[in-house]
């Protein structure tokens, strides 16, 4: 046994210490130092094996028998993983105490966490379908541990329901995958045919991508995740949707051989409705945490679209340009795992800090808030893909390779590249818009409400995983190039390198985008100018609102900011509002306004949906006599089927 | 040569405020007024200086660094732009797409100031802008495929240098982004009929908005950048989608040239056009999305070129 599998070993081992160290009264803050440390020896080994190149323990086999081993798109994720949960977990060390079912909640992290490690690095069928459960189920039961109330048990129904439903995808692609014996050898299932192939290809994108909440398979996410503590929300927003792009990139990339150009286009599809939609229907959340989580479905969009394109590339035989946006992809998924993770650690912060998240009553944060505040602005500013943080250089990445795909295909898929880069040019202005309301509403203007007020930084722990967090985007959005080269090596059929490291992502046909010079550059100019503005005489002033007197209830809000596009976009959004006047002998005495904008999708969809199932289920329900002979005779008909389709020779 | 095209981008530091200007001048003579001179956003920028600042109430870090942090956006996409084909080896590279991101950035600063105020009408103006940026990005992205289609690449320098060679002008993909990027131009210096320059009533403002509770030399950056933000535009339109050809000295005047042809268009569409109502922009817009979509699919299929 080598050191790197020793400390993988040790890494899991440490992790599941951690978690039952956790569990005992007292040991909570320990427990989950002792998760961040096993975490952090595993990103170790996962880090290890990305830069080494060199697979660790077993390969893939289509065997029953459990095996467990690590490659470096394993190793990738896993570092992701690691450099995600060791600031979550020091986050929670401060955070959970104080949290109802602490305990528990903590054990089950350590479990959850290994779950997700146990996915990354399963090696057969078996296992990988067992942890896939396992990581289904287990943030489910710490969510119902945390939270008793009868919304939230409604809101972890329906994210078991839709998960399992859309997971039976992953079921049969798996299944289906081992019964070719095409783990890890793409060649299996080319011999078998096309149809197998798309029936493989098609099961993964539905079970992978519920998981991931592609749209219209979302509708979980955005009611599970803000349920969830901010440590789980922040890993299950952060990592576990990621942990399902993983499985759909090992299946569509790796396993299923030659990749129909079908696929290619309904991953830009996908992953187009997907931004544009859920960064539409963030923009008109009110409540932060269910704006974040819809921005996670924006940004999964995004990594899709990404993924497409490199589809869309290795069809033409254009293997540099696919590991590009291949790596663009991967980059995405690290920077989204990130800024994602710090603005749910931000948000159970701001929770703590004033007691409720509705927009519109926070505010005047980053001043009374400085460490959990800017560390927030740095992670908004990240996501709304702004140069030099992050979320550009991932986003850039992606916007080129949609770009090139539009310069160098045929016409159909070129016009499919030009219509997907005008889509995540508006997804990105749509995400702006979305975190200047955000930053404006949390963080900045007068508090608006009494709360905000008195808020001070949190406890040293919880700063600390924020700040790390944030470093991190910023880290990374200097020097994006030093990590890029190593992911476009995760690219199938790359072999030898690609691009030369450089700091910033120097590519061809582009005219390149010096990060680390752009960032220090705008740095320099900025102080430089405060310099020449010099000592500043400056008056204090109220507002300006014409000459009035300042009324904090006349101030902006949420709806306010977003009315405009909510007007442009009328058609599509369908806006609810309701005015009611209560007026006593002509004079007005109170006006109250509720507004709110409906998931088009879960009105179109998921409700009719839900009506023919609950129908369906009152016609089975007749089977269901009470009576012992019926059942017998439901047998004893089964068995003569069976025996009947056994002896045509159907079963095979 | 790249010498002398730095020395241009410099000298364009000073240069931008004459754009809006002598904009601004043009537009007087053909609506028949005397108008202020062209010089007139230099004794503009002289008066704030010698001024002092305002702080509302209650504002953070953020109203104090967003001047500064925007002019110095300005300042890096005059360092990405080249001139004549060529630019200064400044270390920014000089990628289209960074300029998106330049812009970005410096929008996001304003929307965040106008916040940070609580000033309504910056806020009403910030909500505003963000919205048509939604459609104007996607229009700006498009427009730079089409420029950057006869390139292969999103070099501004080869995608100018692309633009040089003639046959390039009989392609109907090029006057489509040609088309496309003068509706950005309209937008991006926000000029009628997408926003009115003239106008200082708080309720129909855009890009002024965010800008109305600044005053000395923090207004003055800002207006410096807005100028900035004329220059970058209309070069860009001049090098990648108006004629030019021959060598670098050649160039230069053609850009000139075609910088003067832009500013007069400008005042002339100003002079002839009525400010569009808000909610109607978004549709300009998009049909300027679909021109450059048309044009897209014109220039890979192959018509005219």
């Amino acid at each position: 046994m080598g050191t790197l599998d020793a400390v993988a070993l040790a890494g899991a081992a440490t992790v599941a210490l951690g978690g039952l160290l956790a569990a005992i009264g007292g040991g909570l803050r320990a427990g989950l130092a002792v998760q961040a440390a096993g975490m952090a020896l595993l990103g170790a080994g996962g880090l290890a094996v990305l830069t080494g190149g060199d697979a660790l323990g077993a390969a893939f086999r289509s065997t029953i028998g459990p095996a467990l081993g690590l490659d470096p798109l394993s190793g990738f994720f896993l570092a992701v993983l690691a450099l995600t949960a060791v600031p979550t977990l020091v986050f929670a060390r401060d955070y959970l105490p104080t949290s109802p079912g602490a305990r528990a909640v903590g054990a089950l992290t350590a479990a959850f966490l290994l779950a997700l490690v146990g996915v990354l690095a399963a090696r057969d069928v078996t296992s990988f379908l067992a942890f896939w459960e396992l990581m289904t189920l287990l943030p489910a039961a710490a969510i119902l541990v945390a939270r008793r109330d009868q919304a939230v048990r409604s809101a972890v129904y329906a994210y078991l329901a839709i998960t399992h439903l859309g997971g039976a995808g992953v079921w049969i692609a798996l299944l289906a995958l081992a019964h070719h014996g095409a783990l890890g050898d793409p060649s299996a299932l080319a011999a078998a045919g096309t149809g197998a192939q798309t029936v493989v290809a098609l099961a993964a994108l539905i079970g992978f991508g519920t998981k991931a909440g592609f749209i219209p398979l979302h509708a979980w996410l955005p009611r599970a995740h803000p349920v969830a503590p901010a440590h789980l929300s922040a890993l299950m927003s952060g990592m576990m949707i990621k942990v399902a792009l993983y499985g759909l990139i090992r299946v569509e990339f790796q396993w299923i051989g030659a990749t129909p150009r079908w696929l290619g286009l309904a991953l830009l599809a996908i992953g187009l409705l997907s931004s544009l939609g859920g960064v539409l229907w963030a923009l008109v959340q009110h409540e932060l945490k269910r704006l974040l989580a819809y921005h996670s479905i924006e940004n999964v969009g995004i990594i899709a679209l990404g993924l497409g394109a490199s589809l869309l590339f290795a069809d033409a035989g254009q293997r540099t340009w696919a590991a590009i946006a291949f790596a663009a992809a991967l980059l995405h998924v690290a920077n989204h795992a990130i800024f994602k993770a710090l603005l749910f650690l931000g948000a159970g912060t701001l929770e703590r800090a004033v007691g409720g998240l509705d927009l519109d009553h926070l505010g005047g944060l980053l001043r009374r808030m400085p460490w959990a505040g800017g560390a927030f602005l740095v992670g908004s500013m990240a996501i709304a893909g702004l140069p030099p943080l992050n979320g550009f250089a991932s986003e850039w990445l992606v916007l080129q390779s949609l770009l090139h795909v539009a310069l160098h295909r045929p016409l159909g898929v070129a016009l499919a590249g030009a219509v997907a880069l005008a889509g995540l040019a508006m997804t990105a202005a749509l995400a702006l818009l979305c975190f200047a309301k955000v930053v404006g509403l949390v963080l900045l203007g007068p508090p608006r409400r009494a709360e905000c007020a008195q808020a001070v930084d949190p406890p040293m722990g919880m700063r600390a995983g924020m700040v790390a967090l944030a470093a991190m985007c910023i880290a990374l959005g200097l020097v994006p190039g030093l990590v890029v080269p190593t992911l476009t090596g995760l690219a199938p059929g790359v072999h030898g390198t690609v691009l030369a490291r450089h700091a910033g992502l120097v590519l061809p046909g582009t005219g390149s985008f010096p990060s680390l010079a752009l960032g220090l550059a705008l740095a320099v100019l900025t102080t430089a100018l405060i310099g020449v503005r010099g000592k500043r005489r400056a008056a204090t002033s109220p507002t300006w609102v014409c000459g009035q007197p300042v009324a904090r209830a006349l101030g902006w809000t949420s709806a306010g900011f977003t009315k405009p596009l909510r007007l442009v976009l009328e058609a599509l959004l369908r806006p609810h509002r309701a005015i009611e006047v209560e007026r006593d002998g002509g004079m007005v005495q109170s006006i109250t306004y509720t507004g709110h904008v409906p998931s088009l999708l879960d009105a179109a969809l998921y409700e009719p949906a839900v009506r023919a199932g609950l129908r369906a289920a009152a016609v089975a329900r007749r089977l269901q006599s009470g009576n012992v002979r019926t059942y017998a005779a439901y047998l004893l008909g089964l068995v003569i089927g069976l025996l009947v389709l056994a002896h045509t020779g159907a079963l095979g | 040569m790249n010498t002398l095209a730095a020395l241009v981008q410099i000298a364009g530091v000073a240069l931008a405020p004459l754009l809006p200007g002598s904009i601004q001048a043009l537009k007087a003579r053909l609506q028949g007024r005397r108008g202020p001179s062209a010089v007139q956003p230099y004794r503009t920028l002289r008066r704030l200086w010698h001024k002092s600042a305002v702080d509302p109430e209650g504002t953070s870090v953020i109203y104090w660094i967003a001047p500064p942090l925007v002019a110095a956006c300005m300042l890096a996409t005059l360092a990405i732009v080249p001139v004549g084909g060529h630019a200064g080896p400044f270390g920014l590279g000089h990628d289209a797409l960074v300029l998106v991101g330049l812009l970005a950035l410096a929008r996001f600063a304003l929307a965040a100031a106008a916040w940070d105020t609580g000033n309504g009408f910056s806020l009403m103006a910030a909500a505003r802008e963000l919205m048509i940026s939604v459609f104007g990005e996607a229009l700006l992205v498009l427009a730079l495929l089409l420029a950057a289609l006869p390139a292969h690449s999103t070099d501004l320098r080869a995608m100018s240098v692309a633009a040089a060679s003639g046959h390039i002008w009989s392609a109907p993909a090029h006057w489509c982004g040609a088309l496309a990027f003068m509706l950005v131009i309209l937008l991006e210096t926000g000029r009628q009929p997408i926003d009115n320059p003239d106008t200082h009533l708080e309720l129909t403002m855009i890009h002024e908005g965010p800008l109305l509770e600044y005053g000395g030399r923090d207004l003055a950056f800002l207006q410096w950048a807005a100028g900035a933000r004329h220059w970058v535009m209309l070069i860009l339109g001049a090098e990648l989608f108006l004629p030019h050809w021959g060598g670098f000295a050649a160039s230069l005047g053609l850009l000139l040239a075609g910088v003067t042809f832009l500013c007069g268009s400008l005042a002339l569409i100003e002079t002839t056009q009525a400010k569009l109502r808000i909610l109607r922009v978004p549709a300009l817009l998009g049909v300027g999305c679909a021109i450059a979509l048309a044009g897209a699919g014109m220039w890979v299929g192959g018509v005219g070129t």
